[in-house]
């Protein structure tokens, strides 16, 4: 009987080990790293200095990081709305009656997601925004209009960066709504339609309530990649040797370049434990929808 | 009435045909100038392309950078991840599906917090704790990585499906005096196919995509993956000179499309991540 009790730590000895030495390790070292003032010139001997880099974090309002912080907030907001109102657009004219190449659409419409990420976005950023021979400015061109150096400025290149990480996640987002739609009973809207009711009745009343708990997980787990969004914003804009003068920092590519271009490890690692704890705080408000989510 | 509904449908086809266009648009025209030696539109970098010959981007791609060579890290990179992971991950899902035991809860809860945590906000860290190991610029080091950052992965998405498997099933074949390793490897593993096979892709494409990692902990070009590799060239050589950089964009994401498309069927029942239950 004994020995049975132990088993099932052995089965789980292996993913602890590794998860342990790779990710929670390495969130206790940064733990660590961010009560000291590791930086390139005390690179082998940092020196504790208690929670100064928190204090320049959060008080110093020059050191980007709250400025940073709003963006991101902004920018996943602005992002799940602009998502779920269009991905449940199409969703439900994919599922309008009598639509025979349904399937094929959603297929194509899938494409996005199957492309590997980064090469998408260097696509866009070279073959879409490109000053000079991109197709946006070449479309603007035979309309007479002036090129717009779309990455150059903050709002432009905010909505640049917006219009590229809708493209990638939309799919998914159908997908989901999709499958959600599905799965609500047709016979509802048929004897809603009898007892006369509208639209937007229908909408209101038995789409949504029945589809939310349907997508609630996925949307949450959208949220946190969204707000995690790291490569639309770098390799469009913060690419190191190719900067293109905005600055639309998230939390993520803030902390990024304080560790690895400005070399401010302290720093950069007491703004990572404050982005974990939002992000902790964040997922006890949402913990069922994660763990529907997971299962 | 029904005239007005084929008016519809008509429109909502076009509708759909312009999405669809729109979907597709950056990489049709990424393939249109890959494939096109000579273009008017890209005068101010003509001069590197040899004119008129369609297929050059695509042979400057492929024997004038390491391509081989870089398509056979990502194989190396992937493969063992993919494997070792699975081996990790599949008993620890069983464990957690099945066993009742102290401190499961508390595991459960840890794993989703961890799966919030962004990788890259303690890249530094891991960079530190590994220097010391010498597992700097290895093959060992970065796949160790991506089976710690993958294992949470595994762990959530197989042990969901495990779940889903009735466990009458196993306990028939306790009775018949199975032990674990045989109920795993004859009931559990046939049945949860479609999630391992989930599971095992989805790591595949993370770890074939993955470049921030790479270019960070392999400090020697000739140990780049694909991901790496592209990532660097467009950095460098290819910032001027878009046609050959959308060729290599293409060759690299060939592996990729296919795979995917091929377990699109089991996606919605391999990954309920997505929350669409069956």
């Amino acid at each position: 009987m004994k020995k049975k009790s132990c088993r099932p730590y052995l089965y789980l000895a292996p993913s602890i080990a590794v998860i342990g030495l790779i990710v929670i390790f390495p969130i206790l070292y940064t733990g660590y790293i961010s009560l000291t003032n590791m930086n390139i010139y005390h690179w082998f001997h940092p020196e504790f200095v208690g929670l100064q880099n928190y204090a320049k974090a959060i008080f110093v309002f020059d050191s980007g990081f709250l400025s940073a912080l709003l963006r991101t907030v902004l920018w996943t907001g602005i992002n799940m709305v602009l998502q779920m109102v269009v991905a449940y657009i199409i969703a439900v004219l994919l599922n309008t009656e009598g639509l025979r190449a349904h399937k094929f659409y959603k297929t194509i419409l899938m494409f996005p997601w199957a492309m590997p990420g980064y090469v998408s976005i260097l696509l866009w950023k070279m073959g879409m925004f490109n000053n000079e021979y991109g197709l946006l400015n070449q479309w603007l061109g035979k309309l007479g209009l002036n090129g717009v150096r779309w990455l150059d400025g903050n709002v432009s290149a905010f909505l640049s960066c917006t219009m590229v990480n809708l493209w990638l996640a939309l799919p998914f987002m159908i997908m989901i709504i999709d499958g959600a739609l599905q799965s609500v009973d047709k016979s509802y809207y048929e004897s809603a339609t009898l007892d006369g009711a509208g639209f937007f009745t229908k909408l209101g009343k038995i789409t949504i309530p029945l589809v939310r708990p349907v997508i609630a997980p996925a949307v949450v787990i959208t949220i946190f990649t969204t707000f995690k969004q790291f490569d639309i914003v770098y390799l469009l804009t913060q690419q190191q040797g190719s900067k293109t003068g905005a600055d639309i920092h998230t939390v993520i590519t803030y902390t990024y370049e304080k560790a690895f271009v400005t070399n401010n490890y302290g720093y950069s690692a007491a703004v990572s434990v404050l982005i974990f704890l939002l992000l902790i705080l964040f997922s006890m408000f949402t913990n069922k929808e994660l763990k529907e989510g997971y299962r | 009435m029904k005239y007005r509904k084929r008016i519809g449908l008509f429109f909502l086809n076009i509708f759909f045909i312009l999405i669809c266009l729109l979907c597709l648009i950056p990489v049709l025209y990424a393939l249109g100038i890959s494939l096109n030696g000579h273009n008017d539109l890209l005068s101010s970098n003509v001069s590197l392309i040899p004119q008129n010959v369609t297929f050059d981007n695509y042979r400057c791609v492929l024997f004038e950078k390491p391509f081989f060579l870089w398509f056979k890290n990502s194989l190396i990179l992937s493969a063992f991840t993919v494997l070792i992971s699975i081996l990790v991950a599949v008993p620890g899902a069983y464990a957690l599906s099945r066993k009742r035991f102290r401190g499961r809860k508390m595991i459960l809860n840890l794993l989703i917090l961890l799966n919030a945590f962004p990788a890259i906000l303690s890249m530094f860290a891991v960079y530190r704790i590994l220097k010391p190991l010498g597992l700097i610029n290895s093959f060992t080091g970065l796949i160790l990585i991506y089976i710690g950052t993958m294992a949470i992965f595994g762990l959530w998405n197989m042990k969901g499906y495990f779940d889903t498997i009735p466990e009458e099933i196993e306990e028939a074949g306790e009775i018949d005096g199975a032990g674990d390793f045989q109920l795993i490897w004859k009931i559990v593993l046939p049945l949860a196919r479609p999630s391992i096979i989930v599971t095992a892709v989805m790591i595949l494409i993370y770890v074939w995509n993955e470049y921030i990692f790479a270019v960070t902990f392999i400090t020697s070009s000739g140990k780049y993956t694909l991901a790496a590799g592209l990532y660097a060239l467009q950095a460098t050589d290819y910032t001027r000179n878009w046609p050959v950089f959308s060729a290599a964009s293409l060759l690299v994401s060939i592996p990729v499309l296919v795979i995917f498309f091929c377990i699109q069927r089991y996606m919605t029942s391999g990954l309920t991540a997505g929350g669409v239950k069956e």
